[in-house]
């Protein structure tokens, strides 16, 4: 027993070395790319928060991730808000968000809340494209180039530190919230309504819960992406962001944190590999989500746990 | 104005209905929520392209034959991939169907890149006036050609066997291969059907919309609009849905603003969900304990 955990905590270790010293081999386009999956990890791992955990047909990622982006772009440039106080803004502006798309799930479900879920996105990035007041209209808002006690992160790398440490202790949240009572009331909610209704507990709060800390979570992703992209747009938070987000939670596994990381890393740097060939991306996307459903129903998290069953992640769906 | 934005309302509506119907005719037969359908409308579209100009037949066989080959896109889907997930959650009968919206993009993107191609009109016959209202040739085909297909498929479902059979292979599936029924095989049909639908409505509003690879995602968003309107998976409902979204947004980009007509049927979508769920002319769904 002690061999595995002193063998978990050696690969613990690795790995966070391997992550502090990764800039040393990386350049700025190979270094954006990994910014974009850190960016990509926390998007999945707050949609699998409702469609993994919870089981709600929710097509809500590319909302919260515009509403964060915006909390950030706006709060920074029309308000001149520090980036710290912003970013906590994207977060708290998110799981807002996040708690009002919520409250449909309570009155509808399956096929009408997948519906629902993707008109409200849609209603809010026609918002965007129609209050330049506030948000500069569908050419885009400027995000400033932002600093920490002074010290000016605007190189990739720099950046890379600042999303890996944002990243790392959202992960550390998440894992602990899915082990507390409440990760565990949203796996009994996905599993059992009327069970878990039946031993005193909410379904109801659970699932507004589960969507306002899907929004916090990927709220958080999008004020991290307004930083990277320097610019925020209404168009990076269509039809395609959803599905992609989408993807990756498929591919990588439902109701899994590895899966999400997995299916972000994969995801992210694929389009990168195929970019110069128009329509291939979707081909490979597509061939990818089929032999998943078919063949791997838990997704990359499914074979690596079979490979690996020291890696076994509690509550994972079934 | 009004009598204007009213009949091209139906027109725009019809392909909305026709979309609706082909959507709830597979949801009412297979409890399959087609998030692809869009794509079929697509695929329909570039079929009847390819037929056309590049092999060059005449339209109505170009048409015919889009319809055939939807037909059997259809069933192979069926066949492939979604008899195989035939235990699957909802959830991942919904991903099947995007992963399937997502291939078929794919592959008219590697033909046809971000290109827009014209189609030419099926008829060139002058507009019709009257009075001030005008009713151009595609307008009567697209209305005239729709509604004869919904008046058919009602008619069927409501009184011949099929109706029944959809009815309880979607119920119970094991219940209706017990009195006798093949339920694979009457899915595969319904899928192919559905397809073909699907081809129908892209090759009659191509002309007027152009054809590019992403033309689906509307027509599904108002499609969505319309079955939500009617009460999902009412047949009825799907239709008279589809024709009141085409009007709706007619009256709203004419009265109110243009710009709203791109959303209207989100706004519809989310009023009808939260006020009436079960839309206008749906029942309320029981639920067993």
């Amino acid at each position: 027993m002690s061999d595995i955990v002193t063998a978990r905590r050696l690969t613990a270790v690795a790995l966070a070395m391997g992550l502090i010293g990764l800039p040393l081999l990386t350049n700025d386009y190979s270094q954006y790319v990994v910014n974009t999956i850190l960016i990509y990890s926390l998007v999945t791992v707050g949609f699998n928060i409702l469609l993994g955990y919870v089981g709600q047909l929710a097509f809500s990622n590319a909302t919260f991730f515009g509403a964060g982006a915006y909390a950030m772009a706006i709060g920074m440039s029309r308000y001149g808000l520090p980036f710290p106080a912003a970013i906590l803004l994207s977060a708290v502006v998110g799981g807002l968000v996040g708690g009002l798309v919520g409250l449909p799930a309570l009155r509808v479900r399956r096929y009408a809340l997948a519906i629902v879920t993707l008109a409200i996105g849609e209603l809010l990035r026609w918002g965007y494209i129609h209050t330049p007041w506030l948000t500069a209209g569908s050419s885009g808002l400027e995000v400033p180039d932002i600093s920490i006690l002074g010290f000016a992160v605007v190189e990739e790398k720099h950046k890379y530190f600042l999303f890996l440490a944002l990243t790392a202790v959202t992960f550390w949240i998440l894992r602990n919230i899915m082990r507390s009572r409440l990760g565990r009331g949203f796996v009994a909610t996905r599993d059992n309504e009327l069970a878990t209704a039946a031993l005193g507990l909410s379904p109801s709060h659970y699932k507004v819960a589960a969507f306002a800390l899907s929004g916090a979570v990927v709220g958080l992703a999008g004020g991290m992406f307004a930083v990277l992209l320097g610019r925020v747009e209404p168009a990076s938070f269509d039809l395609s962001q959803l599905l992609l987000g989408f993807s990756m939670v498929v591919v990588g596994g439902l109701g899994s944190l590895l899966g999400s990381v997995l299916g972000a890393v994969l995801l992210t740097a694929l389009p990168e590999l195929l970019r110069n060939i128009p329509g291939l991306e979707e081909i490979a996307f597509s061939v990818l989500l089929i032999g998943c459903l078919l063949f791997l129903p838990q997704g990359l998290a499914g074979l690596v746990r079979r490979l690996l069953p020291s890696l076994h992640e509690k509550l994972f769906w079934e | 104005m009004f009598a204007q934005l009213f009949i091209s309302g139906l027109s725009n509506g019809s392909i909305y209905a026709l979309a609706a119907l082909g959507m709830t005719v597979l949801f009412r037969a297979t409890t399959v929520v087609n998030f692809g359908f869009g794509e079929m409308f697509m695929a329909g579209a570039f079929v009847v392209y390819v037929l056309l100009k590049i092999v060059g037949l005449s339209y109505i066989v170009a048409a015919l034959g889009a319809c055939v080959v939807l037909f059997g896109l259809g069933a192979v889907i069926e066949l492939g991939l979604m008899r195989r997930m035939e235990n699957a959650p909802h959830l991942s009968l919904a991903m099947m169907t995007i992963a399937i919206s997502f291939l078929l993009k794919g592959i008219a993107r590697v033909f046809w890149g971000r290109e827009v191609l014209p189609m030419p009109p099926i008829f060139n016959m002058p507009p019709l006036e009257f009075g001030d209202v005008i009713v151009t040739a595609q307008d009567l085909v697209i209305g005239g050609a729709t509604l004869a297909l919904v008046i058919v498929f009602l008619l069927v479902f409501r009184f011949s066997w099929l109706g029944k059979i959809a009815q309880a292979a979607s119920q119970t599936p094991r219940g209706a291969a017990l009195v006798g029924l093949n339920v694979p095989k009457f899915r595969c049909t319904i899928w192919a059907v559905s397809a073909a639908m699907g081809a129908f409505g892209g090759i009659l509003v191509a002309p007027v919309t152009l054809l590019y690879p992403d033309m689906g995602g509307q027509t599904l968003t108002r499609a969505f609009a319309a079955m939500t309107l009617g009460g999902f998976g009412n047949l009825g409902g799907a239709v008279v849905g589809g024709l009141a979204m085409g009007v709706i947004e007619q009256m709203v980009g004419g009265y109110v603003d243009t710009s709203l007509i791109d959303v209207a049927g989100y706004i519809v979508i989310i009023a009808v969900l939260l006020l009436r769920p079960t839309g206008l002319f749906g029942r309320k769904e029981l639920v067993r304990v």
